[in-house]
This record gives C-alpha cells, structure tokens and sequence, in this order.
C-alpha cells in the first residue's frame, strides 16, 4: 500500500504551482508564435494551436536574421577577450599578490555595482571621437572591456579555493616563471571557471539591451535585443510575430540554461 | 665540500630566482596592466566625466558647454518629474526587493526538503532568468494585455470578471504589474542564492537538531537562516542595485507610461538625455542613481574584505 504523507503532497503542490507560474508566459508565447493571425483572434492565449503553423517563425527570422549575426559577433568577441583577461588577472591577484593588490581588487568587484547609466554619456562621446558612434565596433570594443570585471572574480574565486599555493611554489622551486606556471599547472585546471565564465558572458552580452539602443543605429548594426524591441513597436497587433521574434532572441539562452544549466548555477551562487 | 657545493649552487639559483621573479612579476603586472587600466577608464574616469558632464549646461549631441557649477542639481531638485521618478524608485525598491527574497526563499526552502527531481525543479525556476528583459517585456504585455491578455482571461475562467484591468494601460497599476513581472523574472536566481547558502550549512549541525527532537520549522528558523546571513545580504545588494539601475523592462513595455505612472530614476534619465539632448541634465540623474547604489554597494564591499 503506497502511504504518502499529506504534507509531501503538500510540497510537491507547492512546488508544482511555482513551475506553472515560471513557465505560463513561456507557454503561451510559444503557443502564440505558432498560430495564424486569425487563430490567436479566435483562440485564447493559452490553449495549444490547433493548426500549427511557422508562418510568423520564419517571417520574424527573416526580419531579425542580420541582428542575430551581429549579436553573434559580440558574444564571440566579448567572451574570448574577457575571458583571457579575467584569467589572467584573476591568477595574478590570487597567487601573485603585490602591495595593494587587495584594494585594487576591491576596486574591480566594485565595478559589477555601477550603474550602466553613469558610462553612457561619456562612452557616446569617446565612441564619436573614435568614430565608431553607430557602428557595431563600438559594442565589440565595450564588451571586452565590460566582462573583464566579473570575469576576474569568478576566476580569482576558484583560484582562492580550489588550486592550492603549493601547487604554484612547487612550480616556482622546478624553476618555472609566472607565465610558465600559468600555461603549465594554473590553466590546464581552469576548465570549468572558463566555462562558467564564457556562459555567464554569453548570456549577458546576448541579452544587454541599454547599450545596443544607445551606441547603434541603422538597421544593419542593431544587436537581435535591440531589433526585436524595434520589432515590438511596429507590429503592436501582431502578437503571434512578437512572439515569434521573443522566441528565437530566447532561444540561445533558455538552451544554455536547460542544458548547461548547472554551470550557470555555479556562477551565481559564487562558485 | 659537496653539500657545501649545492648549498652555494642551491643560494646562487634562490637569489637569482628572487631577481627573476621580481622583474617576471613586472612582466606580469605589464600583461594584466591594459586590462586593469581600461576597466578602470571605463568604470571609473567616466563615472568621474559623467560628474563633470552634470557640472555643465551641454545639450544637443555636440559639445560646447560651460561649467555653470551645481545648477542642475538645484533644477534637478525642484522638478516634479525627478520626484515622481524617485517614488516610483522607491516603490519599486519597496516592494520588488523583498518580494523577490521572500519567494526565492521559499522556493530554495521547498527544493530543500529532498525532493526528487530537485534539478529539474532548480532548472524551471531559473528559466525566466535567462531571457532578456526585451523578451520578458513583451510576454507580460502579452500576459497584461487588456481584450486578450492571459491575465485577464484566467480571472474571466475563474468567474473574477469584476477584477478584470487595463493593467498596463492603467496609470494607477502598471508600476504593480511591472514589479510583479520583475518577481516573476528573479525569483529563481535568488531561489539559487538561497539554496547556495542553506547547503553550506553542515549537515550535522541540523541531524543534532532533529536529535533533540526540534520539528522542522524550529530547524529552519532557529538554526539555517541566522547563518545564511550572507546570502540575504548579498541577496539584497544584487536586487537593489538591480531596482536602481532599472531600464530595459520599463522601457521596452511602454517607454515609462501610460504617462509618467512608470518612470523610475533609469528611465527619466534615458529620456532627458536621448529623447530631449539634456545631456547634461541626464548626467545629473546619473550622478544621483550612482551615489544610492554606492551608499549600499561600498559598505559591505570593504566589510567582506576586511574579514578575509
């Protein structure tokens, strides 16, 4: 006789309530991007389509297709230059301290706080002087630089706890150099930081919106964020293209999260 | 002699190792150093412009300007938008902060109790979380829509027509509808920072406790959460600095309207600087949102460090 306790009925209900409320919007955008126009009309929001079709799937590819590509360019660009830099800074400022180093350390983490609108103005400014104001050089340039900060902690971090000094100072008496060190011993066990810093900067510079609305513009240089809000102010009616258009922008990142989603955790709860 | 021998050889290779490490230390500082310093122009002299920038009368995309001293501070404090912006701020702050705590606290309490499927559960909870805020934005207008919105044809079904809304058309609920969205959106990465922090407690510490016969609601409150203090404060930094620096939801659900019903600090200073060419005026709400975050932010940087 299978006896289950009220109260683990009880949880698991709990539990099952916040699944529908974390996945009902999803639900019904992916039900909508899949009807005819004249569906979503006669249908309600959230009942299934009854006669699937990717008519509005490919139409909102075809209209964001380039913005994919350049949003491509960015995580590509941005995740390798932060990516090295963060290592290396990380490694330098957890087993190669120096005078101040700690303040100086402070002074990078302090960067993940900082409002983005403090940089705007001034970033517009510095991007016209080098003219690249508009152009999608200007938001390759800003995010190498922008992950760096939240790279360096999430590498200094494992650095800290889980490659011992002794590793380091036994490579020092063999006679190897910081760099030596770094190739040899530090970077062949950085594999998972590296991962879990690529992915965290994917999805952020995948999903920025601010900065992409500011230092873009024409058509051809919009990152996908930046399109699809376009693409929400011009279709308000069409709400099966929206979603559409929601859904591939998501896609990239809900993949990352359903499938690799235990690095992403490890992130955010600090490593 | 031998020993002697190795000892000079093994002194000689130590001080040349010291010299070596010091000039590759150099080395290495000059590596990290463009790194380091861009970061520092980037985050830090233009903090400092953006200061200066507030100091000015410069409007238009086109620099020419005077430094006309704390003038716009003085503008900034006798305009009525500024002040509505700041209590939209603050109700926003008020609400979506401890909101967003209080249910991922639950959710990380739930996925406690040896679940099964727990990583499956985690992974839906967290799914909100990876999209963009322009995706997230146009859901919930969809959710919010007024004739076919989800919202309002689940109150329909439930017989709450008379409850019924404009949502986000309604002046007097949309900054509701947009904190309740944001719950929605971080609800499962404060599930995970809880989470974190509840695990980090060793088990025997809680098995000693169900020992001496403590139920499992005096386990948590007396013995988790005082110790998963860290968590709430890093919890709450992470959502406050989120709540101040607001933009892209806002913007994208409605450009801060039906209005001025939503216009936070991030959104007015958008608008002054790139709708209206205030730059300088924009720069000034900038200042402002920089100084709350760091009055919350510094404190409890250097408290961490300092204990390390």
């Amino acid at each position: 006789m299978l006896n289950i306790k009220p109260s683990r009925i009880l949880l698991y209900g709990l539990l099952i309530i916040f699944v529908i409320a974390s996945l009902l919007p999803l639900w019904t955008c992916i039900v909508t991007a899949l009807k005819s126009s004249q569906e979503v009309i006669l249908t309600t929001p959230i009942t299934p389509p009854i006669d699937p079709t990717m008519e509005k799937i490919i139409e909102s590819i075809n209209l964001l297709k380039k913005p994919l590509m350049n949003s491509l360019i960015l995580v590509f660009s941005g995740v390798m230059v932060s990516a090295f830099f963060g290592s290396f800074i990380g490694y330098i400022f957890s087993k190669h301290r120096f005078p101040g180093s700690i303040y100086m350390f402070i002074l990078i983490v302090l960067c993940l706080y900082i409002p983005p609108q403090v940089q705007l103005i001034p970033m517009v400014r510095t991007m016209s002087n080098l003219g690249l104001f508009g152009n999608l050089g200007a938001l390759v340039l800003l995010y190498m630089l922008f992950g760096i900060p939240m790279c360096a902690f999430i590498f200094k971090t494992f650095y800290d706890d889980e490659i011992p000094d002794s590793y380091i100072n036994a490579a020092k008496v063999d006679g190897a150099g910081i760099w030596t060190t770094y190739r040899r011993v530090v970077l062949p066990l950085s594999i998972l930081p590296f991962v879990v810093a690529a992915l965290l900067q994917v999805v952020v510079i995948w999903n920025d919106f601010i900065w992409g609305l500011v230092l873009t513009s024409g058509k051809a240089n919009l990152p996908i964020t930046v399109a699809m809000a376009n693409l929400k102010g011009s279709f308000v009616a069409e709400w099966n293209l929206q979603m559409a258009g929601a859904l591939w922008v998501s896609m990239p990142t809900l993949i990352i999260f359903i499938f690799l989603g235990k690095y992403i955790i490890r992130g955010y709860s600090g490593l | 002699m031998r020993t002697l021998n190795q000892n000079i050889l093994f002194n000689a290779t130590g001080v040349k190792q010291v010299e070596e490490g010091k000039k590759e230390k150099l080395i290495a500082l000059l590596v990290i150093l463009p790194g380091i310093l861009s970061v520092f122009i980037f985050f830090y002299i233009f903090s400092g412009w953006n200061f200066i920038i507030s100091l000015t009368d410069w409007e238009g995309f086109i620099p020419s300007y005077n430094i006309i001293g704390l003038k716009n501070y003085i503008q900034l404090f006798q305009d009525p938008l500024f002040w509505t912006s700041l209590k939209n701020n603050i109700l926003l702050i008020v609400l979506f902060v401890p909101g967003v705590m209080i249910i991922g606290l639950c959710m990380a309490v739930l996925l406690d109790q040896r679940v099964r499927a727990e990583g499956i559960f985690r992974t839906i909870y967290l799914l909100p979380f990876s999209l963009s805020f322009v995706v997230t934005a146009t859901l919930w207008s969809w959710m919010y829509s007024p004739r076919v919105g989800t919202i309002n044809f689940i109150l329909g079904k439930l017989g709450l027509t008379s409850l019924r809304k404009g949502w986000i058309t309604d002046p007097n609920m949309v900054m509701y509808c947009i904190i309740i969205a944001l719950i929605w959106q971080f609800a499962g990465y404060s599930c995970i920072i809880f989470l974190a922090g509840i695990r980090s407690i060793p088990h025997s510490q809680t098995a000693a406790a169900m020992v001496d016969g403590a139920s499992n609601f005096t386990i948590y409150w007396r013995i988790i959460l005082p110790q998963i203090k860290a968590s709430f404060i890093t919890a709450f930094i992470i959502f406050m600095c989120f709540a101040l620096k607001a933009f892209d939801f806002i913007w994208v659900l409605n450009r801060g309207g039906p209005g001025y019903s939503a216009h936070i600090l991030g959104v007015t200073m958008y608008k002054e600087t790139f709708s209206f060419d205030k730059f300088a005026y924009g720069a000034t709400y900038s200042t402002i949102i920089l100084l709350l975050s760091l009055l919350i932010v510094v404190p409890f940087l250097f408290r961490i460090y300092k204990e390390k």
